[in-house]
């Protein structure tokens, strides 16, 4: 029987060429009853090793190659440094082994060179035990011996040979052959032999194996290349010499060893040795340190009901603590019986933590299911109030671990609490999990055509192949594409690129970190996972995956980064600065008029969740009155309802078009909630165990067996298993299938309700927020670009278009950051408020939604276009505020220029551009230029009143015309020929001119629309604005001009684009159909202004326009205008 | 005045220049397609400026025959050159520039265009200036003019001001002009297509001493003759002859000039003949006085083009061992003589190498070509070999292997390669006077077929 024990798979990045899934695969197929995978430097493909070996019932072995510094030996030259191979013996072996390479790449850099990421001789002694080793194949510790010293080269194998026994011990050294047909390889067979005879070492067979299979040699060959940055025809002998590195089967290696059948016997004995699986891995979750005389239970214990009894009070029609106490009884002792308390006390302290330092965190996911998260303030809905499942997030019978994610504010306050981890559990107590980098799409493309030495405009085109658009079109066959890009597929290279680009494809390219998952473990993880330093400085990832962790039963807490939470807490705190207000999220009024009102006309740009356009166009459908409505509208809109048709039902029932039925009476109490449409994976469950008899358990595993569909086999036996129970209920016939095609299709996309309902908060809140403190929102979402759908352009029409005041950037007043200024003065500064005016200037007409607030008590817009009725009012308080762009916002300004500018300001004002300068040597010309070019730079000689030297008409050309003395010394023997005034000789910037520049440098305009420079022209073309065709009936002919704020091709739409085209009085929608989007594709992806032409659609409120044709604009100025030759530039 | 003239689509084969210098000798070409002509004197000759540039273009037209360049011209007139070169680059036909009216002729023209190069300004200079122009909504020429001088001064530098007189029309210069260039090129077109070898080495003989005349006299050399042949059959056969080191020996490149003709014949009657060389300095060197002679450097040359001719050309060289798993695998490099230096760089490597390498090998005797044997085999292992060939023949019983020693490659190409390789111990003669010998032999695992590569001394 043979048993391979050295082969490497493809988490030996860029060496092996087989994921260890097609290995075990292999070993299968040739009925190999174990297998060991020794990867270089690391166990990252272990955990999947682990469990395909343990799903095929094969055992697996785990291993690895350490990289050795050879004693004895000054020389730290790469030839001095060897690959020990070690094999696992036992679980002091395995957390030697982790502790060993953990030891290796935490004290070198991420991207070590090759030759610096080893181990000494001495730390492999001291973490040899439980280990067995190999002496390797072509770079093991004999092969150096030999290589290095040829005429010595017996004694040197002989002294390795020592160092080896004197490290592991004798019985735990094998002496490795490898048959491989290459003459110098069994050369040094002979010498392995020899010296195994002499020091009576057991012979050992392996086959190091690279590759499952001989055919994946040339990506093995591939990787060669790119590891060593040649070319496959320069490449020469670096690449492999023949292909047999590929897993053999036991009687093929029988047959290379038949003259040394003891070496194949002791693979069976050496594996009968090796005990130690994955499987027992003996990882612990830390314990929760206590006061004194507590016991973690009791802990838990009293924080809950310290938190249920604040929760619970009857609060905002929430069910009372006596109430919810059954339900925060039966999960406490659910969760002591799973000895889960310190998992939850850890995650409990890590929002303490955020809520001590003021960072807004909020838990989502399942454990928004659970009554103790929220009485523990890890989550924010309460599950007894909206009768949530609880087996969803926790389950005696599944045997999983929980899982909480935790968001946090995107940036600097996530690193904050990510580092209170590390501090709190030891850099080598907590990591982050990694994220394996797989080869895919461009890069995968790139780097396979420059092994094959593509050109580079071939490259380009090959990569330019890889589709980035979520619909894939069924019709869009390989060769089609790449028939399209003029390349011909029977062309031997490019038919080899096209081969070689699948085989590599999801192969992994190298270790990422996972953007929040963190798994702890005080004090010890590195004796459970190898650890390493991530490319981030503080940060350390451990070398498996977020699945990979969760698969072997390591807990992990994901703090993930939310735009919108960091857009809260901003938004929080401008209000209090800037309103006088102080807005508490967690008891924000409910049932706010106005948020209701936005949300059904879909007035939803910059709210969480549900500003996209599928969203929108669903709004007005829907029409949310209540907060359970929001968590729908937020579920709704998902690839399971898309999928599973149930998103026109759930409508079509709402509106009353449809009646509500129930495929059986037992489903009423379930989905009436939802009107007799299952939406929610809860419903799912809750219908198991309803209909079927399923425990809570059963129906989440259930769940997963169609979700993941990682077993044809499991789901088969859970269908027949769910048929059964629903048969026991008297469920037949059309009904039965009905629900097992709901159960099924919906398994896999379905939302959880407790998510849903998560993210609905924040929705609420985000929209409360933007309807009752747009400045605030406005600058806070400003200030967290880039996130959400749309780009600040787009961000700053809409709060114009609702009556926002945008002031433009102003060195005198504009801090880094968007802040918000009170219209009559800055931050309460009458005579610095009158620079606004200042900016306006310049012919600047500059906030469309201006007016005067003498106007009255509600400003109103200025646009003749916008009824009142369109755009819901400022309240009073707000009308007196404006948004002031913060100079973030210049394109090219170095935060550390712009910081400075602010802190050199607080000291007193600028006199003028050359005392800026001379006060801020930050500042290189070019950001000068870029400031005075945006028109920052215009209200310096406004801000000193008289005492400037300069003509009081700044403008951008008269600050460009002083940017450029400023930085240009002239020297002392031109002072007397110098100007004596600043006067600029060059005339102003044309409206069109400001807005090009306004783009250039800031990439918005907080003047008129483009589109509305070019309305007269568009009006000759017959173009309709977009707030003209809602008054419009369905079916009319018209005809849409605007700029493309948002391209989407969505997976679940059968190859429909949907475009989004802003004018200057809002966005008008496009559908684009397959044949169309075919037709018309360069225009439609390449075009920033495009006029479409279609039928209208008006159903419900919904407008939009099913495109019949499109035409690329070029929006050049009209005839007579003093604008000059300037094209738009847009980003 | 000046006159400026621009020939953007000047057929290939005709000169500006020598165009140019058909009105005056003070020409400078600006760039290829640009010249412009000092005509101050040359009233007398053509007229007035206006009548010179009436001529200019009249004569462009014309046949190359009467002088003409056959296309359409440009033709600028204007008190100073760069004027002139600016608007005969910008607008068609003829251009007048009164002095002092500069602006009026130059004005809308975009500052993109000025010509940075006229007045020495850096290309990134220029680029940096331009952007800032852009920026102050400087366009055009005539937005550029009038800035106050000493406010371009303190922003744009010197480069600034020589720019601003650009477009100004107000730049004060000499022409830059230049010598024309030795040309090393000789053809000749013959009367009678020649088909033989040695009349056609008269012709060449007689280039070829022009050419290296032409050499001799700039005391250059050259290492690349080109030739190109007219034939009859309107095709064109070129040869190039690579030398060694640079020479200017007639006698030489005729010779070899000779071989290579040889060699390579044209396919067809020969009509024109041209011959053209890039000329190089020539190679100064001087032989030490303790060194052994090496063969002169033309000889050996002469020798080796003497034995390609025998040869053929790939197969004369040295052998260079080229970088794969392949067995035998090797290119022809050509030969060359190396110097002392070089010389001994090599074997100092080579010793150290041996000092390395210092293991007991067998020599092995390679069969080239490779003899084609018959193999019997027991379930793929050799049993008894039998191949021959007119000079050898190998056969006998296999009594002892080593292998197979399995290498493939070049799996990405058509000429991909798979072999497995033995060392046997081939036992022949009867059994009392049996000869053991050591062979290599091998296998095309592609086509299956059995070799005898060789045998070990």
């Amino acid at each position: 029987m043979y048993v391979e024990l050295h082969a490497r798979s493809a988490f030996s990045f860029l060496e092996g060429a087989s994921v260890p899934e097609e290995l075990i695969a292999a070993g299968v197929e040739l009925q190999m009853p174990a297998m060991a995978l020794l990867d270089r430097n690391g166990v990252y493909g272990a955990p999947r090793f682990h469990l395909s070996a343990k799903k095929n019932e094969i055992k697996a072995h785990i291993g690895a190659e350490i990289s050795v510094q050879r004693p004895k030996s000054k020389d730290q030259s790469p030839t001095n440094i060897c690959s020990v191979p070690v094999l696992v013996k036992n679980r002091q072996g395995y957390q030697n082994l982790s502790r060993l390479i953990t030891l290796m790449k935490m004290r070198v850099p991420k991207h070590a060179k090759p030759g610096e990421c080893v181990v000494t001789s001495e730390e492999l002694a001291a973490h040899a035990t439980g280990l067995i080793c190999l002496t390797g194949g072509f770079d093991g510790p004999i092969a150096g011996a030999i290589n290095r010293r040829v005429a010595e080269s017996a004694e040197e194998a002989q002294r390795s040979v020592e160092w080896l026994t004197d490290l592991f011990g004798k019985k735990n050294v094998y002496a490795e052959l490898q048959r491989h047909f290459d003459r110098e390889e069994e050369a040094r067979n002979h010498l392995v032999i020899e010296i195994a005879r002499r020091n009576r070492l057991p012979l050992l067979a392996t086959n190091g194996v690279c590759h499952a299979i001989p055919a994946r040699r040339e990506v093995s060959d591939v990787f060669t290349c790119i590891r060593n940055h040649v070319r496959l025809e320069t490449a020469g002998r670096l690449l492999a010499q023949n292909s047999e590195t590929y897993l053999k089967s036991g009687a093929m290696m029988r047959k290379l060893f038949a003259d040394l059948p003891e070496a194949i016997a002791n693979t069976s004995e050496l594996s009968s040795r090796l005990k130690f699986t994955l499987g027992d891995l003996g990882y612990e979750f830390p314990k929760y340190p206590v006061p004194p005389g507590e016991t973690m239970t009791s802990f838990l214990r009293k924080r809950t009901e310290e938190g249920a009894r604040l929760r619970y009070t009857g609060v905002n029609d929430a069910p009372a603590y006596e109430k919810a106490r059954p339900q925060i009884e039966r999960e406490l002792k659910l969760i002591e019986k799973l000895k889960l308390e310190g998992y939850f006390l850890i995650v409990w302290d890590i929002v303490q933590f955020c809520r001590k330092e003021g960072i807004l965190i909020q838990g989502r996911g399942s454990a928004a299911n659970s009554a103790v998260c929220y009485s523990l303030g890890i989550t924010a809905v309460d599950p007894i109030g909206m009768e949530l499942l609880f087996e969803r997030f926790l389950s005696e019978e599944r045997g999983e671990w929980p899982d909480i994610d935790l968001d946090l504010p995107s940036g600097d306050r996530r690193e904050r609490a990510i580092q209170y981890v590390y501090t709190r559990y030891g850099k080598l107590g907590a990591a982050m999990t990694a994220n394996v980098i797989t080869y895919r799409g461009r890069s995968a493309a790139r780097e396979v055509g420059k092994v094959l030495d593509f050109g580079e405009e071939t490259l380009s085109r090959l990569a330019g192949l890889v589709h980035t658009w979520e619909w894939k079109d069924p019709n869009d066959s390989s060769e089609r594409q790449f028939r399209n890009a003029g390349l011909d597929l029977h062309n031997p290279r490019i038919r080899k690129f096209f081969e070689l680009y699948q085989m590599v494809q999801d192969l992994p390219r190298h270790l990422g970190q996972h953007s929040g998952g963190m798994v702890i473990c005080k004090g010890q993880l590195d004796s459970i996972v190898p650890l390493e330093p991530a490319a981030m400085p503080g940060r350390v990832v451990v070398q498996w995956d977020k699945e990979d962790c969760a698969d072997l039963g390591l807990i992990k807490v994901d703090l993930l980064g939310l735009g919108m939470m960091a857009v809260l807490e901003d938004s929080i705190k401008l209000i209090r600065d800037s309103y006088g207000e102080e807005v508490d999220l967690a008891h924000l009024p409910q049932n706010d008029p106005a948020v209701y009102e936005a949300l059904q006309k879909a007035d939803t740009i910059g709210m969480f969740q549900v500003e996209s356009r599928a969203q929108m166009s669903c709004l007005p459908r829907l029409r949310p009155m209540n907060f359970y409505d929001i968590v729908v509208q937020v579920a709704i809109i998902r690839p399971g309802p898309i999928v599973g048709n149930m998103v026109h039902p759930y409508l079509k029932r709402r509106q009353g078009r449809e009646p509500v039925t129930y495929a059986h009476p037992l489903l009423e109490p379930v989905l009436r909630r939802t009107l007799g449409v299952p939406l929610f994976q809860e419903q799912l469950l809750r219908i198991a165990m309803l209909c079927a008899n399923f425990s809570g358990g059963e129906a989440e595993e259930l769940r997963r067996a169609f979700g993941f569909k990682r077993s044809e086999a499991r789901m088969k036996a859970i269908e027949v298993k769910l048929r059964q129970g629903l048969l026991k209920n008297g469920i037949t016939g059309k009904t039965q299938d009905e629900i097992v095609l709901a159960i099924s299709s919906f398994a896999l996309y379905g939302f959880p309700e407790s998510h849903a309902a998560s993210f609905a908060l924040i929705a609420y809140a985000s929209a409360y927020l933007k309807c009752n403190y747009l400045a605030a929102f406005t600058a806070a979402i400003l200030n967290n670009q880039p996130m959400g759908f749309y780009q600040p352009f787009t961000l700053i029409k809409d709060a114009q278009r609702h009556g926002l005041k945008v002031l433009p950037i102003d060195i005198t007043c504009s801090d880094w950051l968007c802040t918000i200024e009170e219209e009559t003065g800055r931050r309460g500064d009458g005579e610095k408020g009158r620079r606004g005016e200042a900016g306006t200037r310049e012919g600047e007409a500059e906030t469309l939604g201006r007016v005067d607030a003498a106007q009255g008590e509600h400003r109103v817009p200025a646009s003749p276009h916008l009824p009142l009725s369109l755009f819901p009012r400022l309240s009073v308080t707000e009308s007196s505020l404006a948004l002031r762009l913060g100079l973030k916002y210049v394109k090219g300004l170095s935060k550390q220029s712009g910081l400075a500018i602010v802190r050199e300001r607080a000291v007193r004002d600028f006199l003028s551009i050359d005392d800026l300068s001379n006060r801020v040597p930050e500042l290189r010309k070019d950001e000068l230029r870029k400031l005075a070019a945006v028109g920052a730079l215009n209200f310096i000689q406004a801000s000193t009143g008289s005492k400037t030297k300069v003509s009081p008409k700044t403008n951008r050309r008269d600050a460009l015309w002083q940017v450029e003395r400023v930085t240009r010394a002239p020297g002392k023997l031109y002072e007397a020929l110098l100007e004596k005034d600043g006067n600029s000789p060059l005339q102003q910037m044309t409206l069109t001119e400001r807005v090009d520049a306004d783009f250039r440098g800031t990439g918005l305009t907080i003047g008129k629309h483009p589109v509305a420079y070019h309305r007269g022209e568009l009006n000759r073309l017959k173009a309709l604005k977009a707030i003209d065709i809602r008054k419009l009936r369905d079916g009319t002919f018209v005809r849409v001009a605007g700029w493309v704020i948002v391209r989407q091709r969505p997976g679940t739409a059968k190859g429909f684009m949907f475009l989004s085209l802003e004018d200057e009085t809002g966005v008008s929608n496009i559908i684009v159909t397959p044949q169309l989007f075919d037709q018309y594709r360069l225009e439609l992806v390449g075009h920033p202004f495009l006029l479409i032409e279609g039928a209208l659609q008006n159903q419900d409120n919904v407008v939009s326009v099913k495109a019949s044709h499109v035409k690329p604009l070029s929006l050049e100025p009209q005839k007579g205008t003093k604008t000059r030759n300037i094209l738009f530039k847009f980003p | 005045m000046f006159v400026c003239i621009h020939a953007p689509k000047i057929p290939a084969d005709l000169s500006l220049r020598e165009f140019a210098y058909s009105f005056s000798p003070m020409v400078e070409e600006v760039r290829c397609g640009t010249v412009v002509i000092d005509v101050e004197g040359c009233e007398l000759l053509f007229g007035s400026s206006y009548q010179l540039a009436n001529e200019v273009a009249g004569r462009a037209k014309g046949s190359r025959i009467h002088g003409g360049l056959e296309t359409t011209v440009s033709v600028a007139i204007a008190a100073n050159p760069d004027a002139a070169i600016h608007a005969a680059t910008r607008l068609k036909g003829i251009t007048f520039v009164s002095s002092g009216e500069e602006l009026t002729c130059l004005g809308e023209f975009p500052v993109d265009h000025l010509d940075y190069a006229l007045v020495n300004v850096e290309k990134k200079v220029a680029d940096e200036i331009l952007e800032t122009l852009k920026l102050w909504g400087i366009r055009t020429f005539a937005d550029f003019a009038p800035l106050p001088v000493t406010g371009v001064s303190e922003r744009l530098g010197q480069e600034g001001i020589r720019l601003q007189q650009l477009a100004a029309g107000k730049t004060e210069r000499q022409l830059r002009i230049k010598q024309p260039a030795p040309v090393f090129a000789n053809s000749i077109e013959l009367e009678h297509a020649l088909s033989e070898l040695e009349p056609l080495s008269f012709i060449f003989a007689r280039l070829l001493h022009q050419l290296c005349a032409a050499l001799n006299a700039y005391a250059l050399a050259t290492n690349e003759v080109w030739v190109a042949m007219q034939l009859d059959d309107q095709t064109t056969h070129e040869r190039r002859l690579s030398l060694p080191y640079p020479m200017r020996d007639h006698k030489v490149f005729l010779k070899l000039l000779l071989l290579d003709t040889e060699m390579h014949p044209p396919q067809a009657a020969v009509r024109a003949i041209s011959i053209s060389c890039e000329p190089v300095k020539p190679r100064v060197l001087q032989n030490g006085l303790f060194v052994p002679l090496a063969p002169a450097p033309d000889k050996l040359e002469l020798t080796l083009a003497r034995l390609a001719k025998l040869v053929g050309e790939q197969n004369i060289g040295s052998p260079a061992l080229l970088d794969t798993h392949r067995p035998d695998a090797f290119s022809m490099k050509r030969f060359a003589l190396t110097n002392k230096s070089d010389f001994r760089k090599r074997r100092k490597k080579e010793n150290r190498q041996s000092a390395i390498g210092n293991r007991q090998c067998l020599g092995f005797r390679m069969f080239r070509p490779p003899l084609r044997a018959i193999v019997q085999a027991d379930q793929g292992w050799p049993t008894q070999i039998s191949a021959w060939s007119k000079q050898r023949s190998v056969y006998g019983k296999v009594v002892n292997l080593a292998g197979p020693w399995r290498t493939t490659g070049n799996w990405w190409r058509d000429d991909r390669w798979a072999r497995d390789e033995w060392d046997v111990t081939l036992e022949s003669g009867n059994k009392t006077s049996a000869q053991q010998s050591l062979y290599r032999i091998y296998r095309e695992l592609n086509t299956k077929v059995w070799f005898v590569e060789g045998n070990y001394d």
